[in-house]
């Protein structure tokens, strides 16, 4: 046994665990970094070949998404945040929306009187007495959430710093990014070198190609659904369409959600079961336009994943990190999927499995 | 004199071309010094030791080589002979790159072995992306077969 390869490779071990150790901190942050690079990566690329120097048209790219940013927030921050303030204040003013009020809304007191029938009919059932309790403990939990805003305000800012910090990471994955990949490349062996280029190239076409394909699709989506539920005469229709685009990532479930969200919107605000139905079909044709114009000409196909796996996965997802794991675990899995689906048929074909 | 001056200051201004050695393979010789910056991106440098296999036949084809220093010998049906040797500047699997996804024949380092190697798709889409250096580089690939066809076809003259 060569004792001295054996403690460099141990050195090595103890050095890279170390590092882990030392950098978990960040590994969020990068992870985020290099998605934002995939998304821009493009866009740079068409500068640099246009004679900029790629540091230039990385800046040049901020400076452009920096501008769509402070225009959209001139043009559309504000409904936002005086929709999203709109849906808050109502949530949170205690006496506005209690049990009764809801019951009250002529939807909901349709359902509410079938309820109390119920309870005639059926000796000892006491729904309705519990369904006002329970409306009154859900109007009291979000009527806490100000309060477990200002609770957990680190936590919020160390969120906007971690945001922060992802274009000043994407900056240099951007610039440097033939010397990283020229690094990453020198690691493999001359058995592996191949196989190790397939794998960035499928790499960069899946991530990149996906996560392109998504923003565009959120985007437009968001768009669809806010102009459609303007349409219709939705309230809040802007925070609503944005809702909607952000949960279309997720296949087959998420646009239910937009649908739902919608619905709701119109019965807490008081509006006609007539409405309800239009907002719905309207949800329903933006996901038509999407499914069938949108998705194929972006992404050039859809998931090919079986609906019991993607639901699957997106429980899987929710239970393991909330919301936003809901959102990101199904582009993981298809995006793991897939690469070890191609290490695996370029190791039999490169014969080294 | 005044000519003189600014011929001087001319050569002090002058940066060297750091990516001219790609022009030593007949594909890229027509390139400009940009175009050779864009392509040097998606060029590897690799070594070889002498006896050590590069490919085998049937293999995936991913990468072409172009050969810095050393020799390799390939045995495959692409060859009349069935063997032959890629030398100093020339280059590897650019025969196949155009023909099917699997290498025709097998190749291996008789010496020791430096070479610069790119993936076939990143020059497909380095060739797709700038049409110009496509063309000029497209336009080195057919001067690349003609006289691959005429070497071949000297012995049966």
């Amino acid at each position: 046994m060569n004792w001295t390869k054996l403690i460099f490779y141990l050195f090595l071990l103890a050095v890279i665990v170390m590092g882990v150790f030392f950098y978990r901190w960040v590994f969020a942050n990068m992870l985020l970094a290099v998605v934002f690079s995939y998304i821009l990566d493009p866009f740079v690329s068409w500068f640099e070949r246009r004679r900029f120097p790629r540091w230039f048209s990385v800046l040049a790219v901020y400076v452009i998404i920096g501008g769509v940013i402070a225009w959209f927030t001139m043009r559309f921050i504000p409904d936002l945040v005086q929709q999203g303030n709109y849906l808050f204040s109502m949530f949170t003013s205690g006496e506005k929306i209690s049990g009764q009020y809801i019951v009250n809304l002529p939807f909901f007191n349709g359902v509410f009187r079938f309820i109390q029938d119920l309870d005639t009919k059926i000796p000892n059932l006491d729904l309705a007495p519990r369904v006002l309790v329970f409306l009154d403990n859900t109007n009291t939990f979000l009527a806490a959430i100000p309060k477990l805003l200002i609770d957990n305000y680190q936590n919020i800012l160390s969120t906007i710093s971690l945001i922060a910090t992802i274009p000043l990471l994407s900056f240099f994955l951007l610039k440097d990014k033939y010397k990283l990949r020229k690094a990453a490349l020198e690691f493999s062996t001359n058995r592996y070198f191949e196989v190790c280029m397939i794998l960035l190239r499928k790499i960069d076409a899946t991530v990149g190609t996906y996560l392109r394909a998504m923003l565009f699709e959120v985007i437009v989506v968001g768009v669809m659904a806010s102009t459609a539920l303007t349409f219709v005469g939705v309230p809040n229709p802007v925070l609503i369409g944005a809702t909607a685009g952000v949960a279309n990532i997720i296949p087959y479930f998420g646009p239910f959600m937009g649908g739902a969200l919608a619905a709701l919107s119109v019965l807490i605000s008081g509006g006609s079961v007539a409405t309800v139905i239009y907002a719905i079909i309207a949800m329903y044709l933006v996901q038509v336009l999407d499914n069938n114009i949108i998705y194929p000409l972006v992404v050039g196909g859809t998931i090919s994943m079986h609906p019991l796996i993607v639901l699957c996965t997106v429980i899987a997802g929710g239970w393991y990190g909330g919301i936003i794991w809901m959102l990101v675990s199904v582009p993981l899995v298809y995006i793991v999927y897939s690469l070890t689906r191609v290490l695996y048929i370029n190791l039999k074909d490169f014969e080294i499995i | 004199m005044f000519e003189l001056h600014i011929a001087w200051l001319k050569t002090l201004l002058h940066k060297s071309d750091k990516f001219a050695y790609l022009k030593r393979y007949s594909i890229f010789k027509e390139l400009s010094s940009f175009e050779l910056y864009l392509l040097n991106n998606y060029f590897h440098a690799r070594s070889f030791k002498a006896g050590e296999m590069l490919f085998d036949k049937n293999y995936p084809l991913e990468v072409i080589y172009f050969v810095e220093k050393g020799e390799i010998s390939v045995t495959g049906n692409a060859h009349p002979s069935g063997h032959s040797t890629v030398k100093k500047h020339q280059i590897l699997g650019l025969l196949d790159m155009f023909h099917e996804n699997i290498r025709s024949s097998s190749a291996i380092a008789l010496g020791d072995l430096e070479t610069i190697a790119i993936s076939r798709h990143d020059l497909t889409d380095v060739i797709r992306q700038n049409p110009r250096m496509g063309i000029k580089i497209l336009t080195g690939i057919c001067h690349f077969y003609s006289n691959y066809i005429f070497t071949i076809c000297k012995p049966v003259e």
